[in-house]
């Protein structure tokens, strides 16, 4: 048994390795993300591996699902900008080649010795760390939720998701700045392009898995309170939803119109920072619940939260800031 | 009463919270953002003063969030460093606010507002934490957002100048998160305070600080690691140069900071002497870069990278005279912020005035515009160290702690940038004097932008007047005591 573990874990190993290896060699920008994909869900298995459900989870929904679908969806844009991207890339490099390899020696070489440092420093770490388990489980009573991560995230360290929060926020207002495209038209171009011929099939795959996409994120947000799950994990894949739902050409951007995109992207932020004054006056501290409310107001937020992030990762995906009226 | 309410209020929480409101304010409501923005940074301006009555009244503020204690929440803590840099951004940036309100059309203000209210949301919680690993957070918000506004003119230099932004603030955030996972692993906590007790010399210490030093060092573009300042910080729209240079740089060395003296100082195995040669490799390097520029923009950036030097020569001479010398380097950051952030806008000024910013052909700015060349030229007096400012307060302290310990190599250097900046301080001014050869339109600078400009370089020369009010507040809670001596 431990043997077959061990082969897998070494099998894992060179996997990943290779895979970020090629990815990043790749002259091809299509297959570099389509390596990266497939890294991203190798690590999700890494982290099964690691006994870390909830990372697993998240890593394959936003690190090889959504970001895939983002770089894809960026691709589509360049193609549509300056003909074909790869076929440049490509041509380009021939001249710099010696520069290029260079370049890649030496920050090899200068990299050798943070390898070497980071080794030694994790090696020399004692075998069983100290961590904070044993705390988490001590106040896990008190938290409203029987999940220590959960518990970390939305309770003992909701402060930091409060930022996080805000993160995905900036990232939305930060791609807005950046450009004004229309939210349908940039969905028709990537619609257009790639899966117009294949409609028939795309249609009748909307049918069967949005119903169960928007099933499995409630379930997932549902069951974040006692098991892996919780609000980044839904809104990621009610986000996969939506994309779905754009890519099929179905007229999202009549039901999101500019304002409503607005105020759907705010409504996790906006009930994160009342509760966070609410509880400061009520509770006199920043963030803290009532033990015999703490699974409600838990529960309240993560729903939020989880719309706004389905809302944002579609919007970032579509790259359009919606139709005014 | 009016005293209880203050001394018992939260102000260091509302300095998180009321940003970070304004900002979706501003998103939703895109057409009251300058009024909206200027009442935030107003109402922060006097919150932070409340914020530094309190702690001076009571002591250091500190709040457990959630009610959790140190090793499973987070804390926010509060003394005379936090107040110190607090101050700063709130200050400078309500100038740079005043000055963004006739600076951008409403279509751009749309887009700088809700950008900027989180930036500073983000740095107000950086300079609030007690947690390593939720200063990542705050690090990677302020990252991002500094990014979005680099990027915000939107033609080719800004965007090519932001994606190296991206990639080098990016690098620097992940070495760092690199470095908090380390420490967490090997002492058990993510609290400064506690792991400041519980850090021991073993080599997982070293490596987490090599990490998280060349992480941040990396976003304060500390030279070898200069390359993508001068042009991000050059291309992007003048208030955000100003916001990039006066401020973001500012949150990186605070946390590095804090982390020496809180963490690594008593266990730094020489790790002193070499960020004090590369703040010297600095001052140097990057004030001999800026006299070399034709472009007034780009000299302004390189001067930053020259002045950033001086804070990191503070590092090896506070082994022998702690808190003195982080006092002067408290201050120079201080002043460097004002006066840097008048240098830009009065840059914006010209260029919005000549439509360039070639040094060669200022033609008679001083005549023309003569308020902007008076912000230049007193903030100049203040990046050198002219008395009396608060870069000369600054500096003297730290010439002064130089002087004592007989360290004639960092007398030299704190001398020598002192005259290269002279150097090219006199270089902008005197092309502002001159006529230039090619004749100019010229278009009309509003008041505001000439004022809010003026007022932040004055603020720069009375910080030399101020400094026996300000150095007290910065001592409250004894922030920099860790690194005093041990005889």
């Amino acid at each position: 048994m431990t043997l077959l573990a061990w082969g897998f874990d070494g099998l894992l190993l060179l996997g990943l390795l290779g895979l970020a290896w090629k990815a990043l060699n790749s002259t091809d920008l299509f297959s570099a993300i389509a390596l990266f994909i497939a890294f991203g869900l190798l690590m999700a298995l890494v982290w099964v591996r690691l006994e870390a459900p909830d990372i697993a989870l998240a890593e394959a929904a936003i690190g090889a699902g959504l970001s895939g679908a983002l770089l894809l969806a960026a691709l589509a844009r360049l193609r549509g900008m300056e003909g074909n991207v790869t076929s440049n890339t490509g041509v380009e490099e021939a001249p710099n080649n010696i520069d290029a390899r260079l370049v890649q020696w030496l920050s090899a070489i200068l990299l050798l010795p943070v390898l070497f440092g980071l080794v030694y420093g994790v090696l020399s770490l004692p075998g069983n760390a100290v961590g904070l388990s044993a705390e988490i489980n001590a106040n896990l009573a008190a938290s409203g939720v029987s999940n220590p991560v959960t518990a970390v995230l939305l309770n003992f360290r909701a402060y930091d998701t409060l930022l996080e929060v805000f993160v995905l926020l900036l990232a939305l207002i930060a791609i807005w700045s950046m450009g004004s495209i229309q939210f349908n038209r940039s969905i028709e171009t990537i619609g257009k392009t790639s899966l117009e011929t294949t409609s028939s099939v795309l249609d009748t795959l909307v049918y069967l898995l949005v119903p169960v996409l928007m099933m499995v994120a409630a379930y997932l947000l549902w069951v974040g309170a006692h098991a892996p799950g919780g609000a980044f994990q839904a809104g990621s894949v009610l986000a996969a939803a939506c994309v779905l739902l754009l890519l099929a050409g179905w007229p999202l951007h009549r039901l999101l119109t500019a304002m409503r995109l607005r105020l759907l992207a705010v409504a996790g932020p906006v009930v994160f920072v009342s509760m966070a004054a609410y509880s400061l006056i009520a509770e006199g501290a920043l963030l803290q619940f009532p033990p015999e409310h703490a699974g409600t107001l838990i529960l309240l937020l993560e729903t939020v939260a989880a719309l706004s992030i389905a809302v944002t990762l579609a919007a970032l995906f579509s790259g359009g800031q919606g139709q005014h009226e | 009463m009016l005293q209880a309410v203050i001394a018992d209020s939260h102000w260091a929480i509302i300095l998180i919270l009321l940003p970070l409101a304004a900002a979706v304010l501003c998103f939703l409501y895109a057409r009251a953002a300058n009024i909206i923005g200027v009442m935030t940074l107003s109402a922060l301006v006097l919150s932070v003063a409340a914020l530094g009555w309190q702690i001076r009244e009571t002591g250091v503020y500190h709040h457990a969030i959630g009610g959790w204690e140190a090793p499973l929440g987070i804390g926010l803590y509060a003394d005379g460093l936090s107040l110190l840099m607090l101050t700063i951004t709130a200050v400078a940036g309500l100038g740079i606010s005043i000055y963004a309100t006739s600076y951008f059309k409403q279509q751009d203000a749309a887009r700088f507002w809700p950008l900027w209210l989180l930036l500073l949301a983000s740095l107000n919680a950086l300079y609030l934490s007690a947690d390593i690993f939720n200063l990542y957070i705050t690090l990677e918000l302020v990252g991002l957002a500094a990014v979005a506004l680099a990027a915000l003119t939107g033609g080719r230099d800004a965007l090519a100048g932001a994606m190296r932004y991206l990639l080098a603030t990016l690098l620097g955030s992940l070495a760092y998160l690199l470095g908090v996972a380390l420490l967490y692993h090997g002492f058990g906590s993510v609290d400064i305070a506690i792991l400041a007790t519980q850090a021991e010399p073993v080599p997982v210490l070293w490596v987490a600080f090599g990490l998280m030093g060349a992480g941040l060092a990396l976003k304060m573009a500390l030279v070898p690691l200069h390359f993508w300042l001068p042009a991000t910080h050059a291309s992007a729209a003048a208030p955000v140069s100003a916001l990039l240079s006066a401020l973001v740089i500012k949150g990186a060395f605070y946390i590095l900071l804090r982390l020496w003296l809180e963490i690594f100082a008593p266990h730094s195995g020489g790790a002193e002497t070499l960020l004090g040669l590369l703040g010297s490799a600095a001052v140097i390097w990057g004030s001999l870069q800026a006299l070399r520029q034709t472009r007034l923009k780009l000299l302004i950036a390189y001067s930053t990278v020259a002045q950033l030097g001086y804070l990191f020569i503070a590092f090896p001479l506070s082994t022998m005279a702690g808190a003195a010398v982080w006092s002067a380097a408290g201050y120079l950051a201080l002043s460097h912020a004002l006066a840097k952030a008048a240098m830009f806008l009065a840059a914006g000024n010209l260029m919005r005035f000549g439509g360039h910013d070639r040094i060669a052909d200022l033609d008679r700015v001083v005549q023309r515009l003569p308020l902007t060349a008076g912000a230049f030229a007193l903030a100049g007096v203040s990046i050198i160290g002219l008395p009396p400012s608060g870069g000369f307060v600054g500096k003297w302290l730290l010439l002064e702690a130089a002087l004592t310990q007989g360290r004639w190599e960092l007398v030299v250097v704190i001398i020598l940038g002192s005259l290269l900046a002279a150097a090219y301080v006199f270089k902008v001014l005197g092309r502002a004097f001159t006529q230039a050869p090619v004749c100019q339109k010229a278009r009309a600078v509003p008041a505001r932008m000439e004022w809010a400009a003026l007022l932040l370089a004055c603020g720069a020369i009375l910080l030399g007047f101020l400094a026996p009010f300000i150095l007290p507040l910065m001592d409250i809670g004894d922030p920099f005591s860790a690194s005093g001596v041990q005889p």
